[in-house]
């Protein structure tokens, strides 16, 4: 196993591409993460000029909030298709550039390659979260007054949800690189997909004649970004009698773990299947 | 005899074309082996499903007497088509990866570079080589860590004369060492320098196998002339290589069996008191030879 990663390793790290996407990627995640307050304040302030009660204004960096706020944030599909991405051109230029075939003829074998792959993406999924873990923990101890270590971890379980919902959204970027094959084209279908048509099937199944109760909930992408569900306002959840969410569990990540098993089951079987 | 490879009558059919159909052969150790055919008579295909690329239809193959697996391919060091590397990454980072999958010291690297003439432009970008060199690096990686076969897939197209005399001095090299080699090519010129068996591949099916000594053992032909061509033909016919004649009013073209050359036949008729005023040696082309073979095969 390790010797797969080092493999993958190998491809990588001088690849200029990933550093520049990389690159983007945090610089994006950082600016909203650290922008995302000031926004929502300026846009609160706004409103209060045409409401009769003023809202208050919010605070995202305070222990424990700032666990499930942050990883929100982290989980927006515009920033998490950067290390998609990635992912899809990793696969693709294999194909691109025909070295899968040199891979497998020089001895490795279909699985292995398909296994090494996955490898990468479970290390990038583990990289970013650690990366995200320590930047909300240091944005937290740096804004609130901490009172008791319980107050740090209550809601650390946003972190292993944002894993697993990280890990879900690659594994379908990894499915579309495989079926595709081709960078252009897996690119902008998957973005297309991800962007326009399942936020399109979403709302269309929420149209309450139709009937379709909860089917939104089941779309792959929509039932990963749901492991870390939209965090403040609690009065206004409460209101519209939604579920506020206090803590990731099990059952939220059944879905997406569900459908990462079955993708990545799809791939190893038409890969077996097809000629390279 | 140590078998390496043994193929039983794999075919692979892509809609309705059969590129190969039920071909069966050996390769053993120490063989140097030609697939000798036209373009598009199943030689890349038939590599392709020995090297795990393709899936056959039907049939079977062997690697070293055993099923093959990606472990049975360490073994192997092959060049197939176009040079596959990473363009972004210099020879050597390619190389690595190369020793990484098939469990080789990192040492030999240096070893295969220098074989191939890439030492010096071991830190480049494999996207900054010219067609020639992305080549010898695609047979330095097939010669990373000693192979105990190795397999080249037109090894020589594309090419400049220099390049392919280069190519071929190095396979040359390889085989005397020892290493079994299997090489496809639609070259007849470059399957007789260089093999020792050869199998005749047209439209998927084989045609022939065996020495190419013995399947190529027919020579080219000759353009003969002379002042008196009356006296040439009964001549002709007394030669112990003679094979056919096409009469023409000013020369001959004649067929001879075995290895002749012209100097060698100049003699002959000079000793026999005619002087030739013509003599010119005929490059059969494959083509030709595909007839011939497939009228002897009939």
């Amino acid at each position: 196993m390790i010797k797969l990663l080092r493999l993958e390793l190998r491809k990588i790290l001088t690849y200029k591409t990933f550093w520049v996407i990389i690159g983007l990627y945090f610089l994006f995640l950082a600016s909203g993460i650290i922008l995302a307050e000031l926004i929502i304040n300026s846009w609160v302030t706004n409103m209060n000029k045409q409401l009769p009660i003023p809202l208050p204004h919010i605070t995202l960096y305070f222990f424990p909030d700032i666990w499930q706020n942050l990883a929100f944030f982290a989980s927006i599909r515009y920033i998490l298709i950067f290390p998609a991405i990635i992912v899809i051109i990793l696969i693709t230029n294999e194909f691109t550039f025909k070295t899968i075939r040199q891979n497998v003829v020089t001895g490795m074998s279909k699985n292995q390659f398909l296994a090494s792959k996955l490898l990468f993406i479970l290390m990038l999924s583990l990289c970013i979260t650690i990366i995200l873990k320590l930047g909300i923990f240091i944005l937290g101890i740096t804004h609130s007054e901490v009172t008791s270590f319980s107050q740090v971890i209550t809601k650390t379980s946003f972190i292993p949800g944002f894993f697993i919902l990280l890990l879900t959204f690659l594994v379908i970027s990894f499915f579309f690189g495989f079926m595709l094959r081709n960078t252009g084209l897996a690119i902008a279908i998957f973005t297309l997909y991800v962007i326009i048509i399942e936020p399109v099937l979403s709302g269309v199944s929420k149209i309450p004649s139709l009937h379709l109760g909860n089917l939104s909930h089941y779309l792959p992408v929509n039932a990963s970004l749901n492991v870390v569900e939209y965090p403040y306002l609690p009065v206004l959840k409460t209101i519209m009698g939604l579920r506020i969410q206090s803590s990731v569990s099990i059952t939220d990540c059944l879905i997406p773990l569900l459908y990462s098993a079955v993708l990545i089951g799809i791939v190893f079987f038409v890969m077996a299947k097809k000629d390279l | 005899m140590e078998t390496v490879l043994s193929i039983q009558e794999i075919s692979k059919r892509y809609g309705r074309i059969q590129a190969v159909n039920k071909l069966s052969t050996d390769v053993h150790k120490g063989q140097v082996f030609g697939l000798l055919g036209p373009n598009g008579s199943g030689k890349t295909t038939t590599l392709s499903m020995i090297l795990g690329l393709i899936r056959s239809d039907s049939g079977a193959f062997t690697w070293f007497g055993e099923e093959p697996t990606n472990e049975s391919r360490k073994r192997i060091g092959s060049v197939i088509e176009s040079p596959n590397f990473y363009p972004y990454l210099s020879a050597r980072q390619n190389l690595r990866i190369i020793a990484d999958i098939k469990d080789k010291a990192p040492a030999d690297i240096d070893r295969v570079l220098k074989l191939t003439d890439l030492f010096h432009r071991r830190k480049d970008k494999f996207k900054t080589f010219s067609f020639g060199m992305k080549q010898r690096l695609a047979i330095a990686s097939a010669l990373l860590g000693n192979p105990d076969v190795l397999i080249l897939d037109e090894p020589t197209n594309g090419l400049d004369p220099q390049g392919i005399a280069q190519i071929r001095e190095l396979i040359l090299m390889i085989a005397k060492e020892g290493i079994t080699i299997i090489l496809a090519s639609h070259l007849l010129d470059e399957v007789q320098k260089i093999c020792t068996h050869v199998a005749v591949l047209d439209k998927g099916k084989k045609l022939f196998d065996g020495d190419v000594s013995e399947v190529l053992s027919i020579s080219d032909s000759f353009e003969l002339g002379c002042q008196e061509m009356d006296k040439l033909e009964p001549l002709l016919r007394t030669h112990p290589q003679f094979a056919s004649l096409v009469p023409g009013p000013e020369k001959f073209v004649v067929t001879f069996l075995g290895k002749i050359d012209a100097a060698e036949l100049n003699a002959f008729f000079y000793k026999q008191g005619i002087i030739l005023s013509h003599i010119a040696e005929r490059k059969r082309t494959l083509e030709q030879h595909f007839l011939e073979l497939l009228h002897q095969n009939q």
